[in-house]
């Protein structure tokens, strides 16, 4: 196994409830423990409002910890943002442009891949036009063609592995799977367990903002369906 | 890094521009015309109804209202650019000064194209270019440094307290008012004067009428106290911007 690029000890990371003087914090992130190694595929597990986007969005950096510590070796880390800076007055080109800048690329470097983005969007003629005239699935295409292209040394994923329309879920779903492939180091946030045992090694369960368990897959599903299904399980 | 971040801002300055371009009919056009609607109501109230001016009125009104504009909408869309922004903020990890950057370098390309009409206006009135004019790039960067250390200042606190927009929009037509944008200091008695001369706005104000009317060079003592504070103003916003900047990513829009 390669080394440790993130390493997380109990974290928590608290919002404040209401707009007033003296609101009161609730914690999305109450203690949260794991460590990414280099070329690892981590997938978290956990029921809704369980804290897995804030988690996320702690490991990106977005989120300073309010307790804990999180350890960082100097590699780049993004979270994987679909449509981020869209415009909708300008066209699909310089969205493209905005958007991979937004994520971190250089501008020669997306520029470089701009045919690229066009012809995985399947845009055609419309690349150029404003985003105002897309349908919503157009704009979707658009967003995750950009986001494909962005190559982080850790790649954080909040459920966007397919969008748009069937077929191209498929070919989206693909791509990211190529890449996930890759021998890249990723962290895969999913309500889909098909998914994470699909592409992820190794597995953290949250549960309440706390981490649960974190292990190899098949150790960490078997003790998530245990809890889940108790009776069905026991049957 | 730093590349990528000059790159990100002059990208999204020339998409702020385009996109505002395209969402109207006239388009570029009402980035001079506004403006000239404006300043036709001043001087429709303070000329000919008030008969406040003199001979030099039109062009005094026309300097003061072009160079304080560009002040005010560095000072407001520059405030409110990272509070606006904060969907973004939640979603990427980029300093969050780069927003109210983006919208001052903005607000400064329309200032160039107004202010580019306003000179074929003077030249038309008699006040035609002079040597001074050299000192306007200098008296620029005063400017736009001064609106800019303002607009930090406030950038970092609106996300906290977006209440405090309804109070800068009434904080910024007083200081208008006190800083000889719409009638001469020379008008106010003794001591009060004095006392408003030192208002930097003031300064740079009396500075563009010369260099744009008179041909007299600045006042180079009073520009580089400007200045300073107003690299003071820029310092010191930047500072509280990167301390508060853990919690924008946490705050609601």
């Amino acid at each position: 196994m390669g080394e440790v690029l993130i390493e997380l000890e109990h974290v928590g990371v608290a919002f404040s409830a209401q707009r007033r003087i003296s609101g009161g914090r609730f914690w999305a992130l109450e203690d949260v423990s794991l460590s990414l190694r280099r070329g690892e595929r981590l997938g978290v597990i956990g029921r809704n409002g369980a804290g897995k986007s804030t988690l996320l969005r702690a490991i990106a950096g977005i989120l300073v910890p309010d307790r804990g510590t999180i350890r960082r070796a100097p590699v780049s880390c993004q979270l994987l943002a679909l449509a981020i800076g869209f415009v909708p007055h300008l066209s699909g080109r310089d969205n493209a442009v905005l958007s991979g800048l937004m994520l971190g690329l250089r501008r020669r470097d997306i520029v470089s891949r701009l045919p690229a983005i066009r012809e995985f969007s399947e845009l055609g003629e419309f690349f150029d036009q404003p985003i105002a005239s897309y349908s919503a699935g157009m704009t979707m295409r658009l967003a995750f063609s950009v986001a494909i292209q962005v190559e982080p040394d850790v790649l954080l994923i909040d459920e966007v592995l397919a969008v748009g329309d069937a077929e191209f879920q498929q070919k989206s779903g693909a791509a990211m799977r190529a890449r996930m492939g890759e021998g890249h180091t990723v962290v895969l946030v999913s309500h889909d367990e098909q998914q994470i045992s699909a592409l992820c090694d190794r597995v953290l369960w949250i549960e309440h903002g706390r981490s649960v368990l974190e292990g190899d897959r098949d150790t960490v599903f078997a003790a998530y369906h245990r809890d889940m299904h108790p009776v069905g399980h026991a049957a | 890094m730093r590349q990528h971040l000059i790159e990100l801002v002059l990208f999204s300055t020339y998409a702020e521009l385009r996109a505002e371009a395209a969402r109207s009919y006239l388009g570029l056009i009402w980035w001079v015309l506004e403006p000239a609607m404006m300043m036709g109501a001043f001087w429709l109230v303070f000329d000919v109804i008030l008969k406040t001016g003199g001979p030099d009125y039109l062009p005094f009104l026309l300097i003061g209202l072009t160079i304080w504009q560009w002040m005010k909408s560095c000072i407001t869309h520059g405030g409110y650019a990272i509070w606006s922004n904060l969907p973004m903020v939640r979603q990427v990890q980029l300093p969050p000064l780069v927003f109210p950057l983006v919208a001052m370098l903005s607000d400064t390309v329309k200032f160039l194209c107004i202010f580019v009409l306003l000179l074929v206006i003077l030249w038309c009135a008699g006040y035609p270019p002079n040597s001074a004019y050299l000192a306007l790039p200098i008296l620029f960067l005063a400017i736009f440094l001064f609106a800019a250390g303002a607009g930090f200042v406030v950038a970092a606190l609106v996300p906290l307290v977006p209440d405090m927009r309804f109070v800068i929009e009434q904080v910024l037509t007083v200081v208008m008012f006190l800083s000889g944008v719409i009638f001469s200091l020379e008008k106010v008695p003794p001591p009060l004067n004095e006392l408003m001369a030192l208002n930097p706005v003031a300064v740079l104000m009396d500075a563009s009428r010369g260099i744009l009317m008179h041909g007299q060079w600045p006042n180079w003592v009073g520009l580089s106290k400007v200045g300073a504070i107003s690299i003071l103003a820029c310092w010191l916003g930047a500072i509280v911007v990167s301390r508060l900047s853990p919690r924008y990513p946490k705050l609601a829009t």
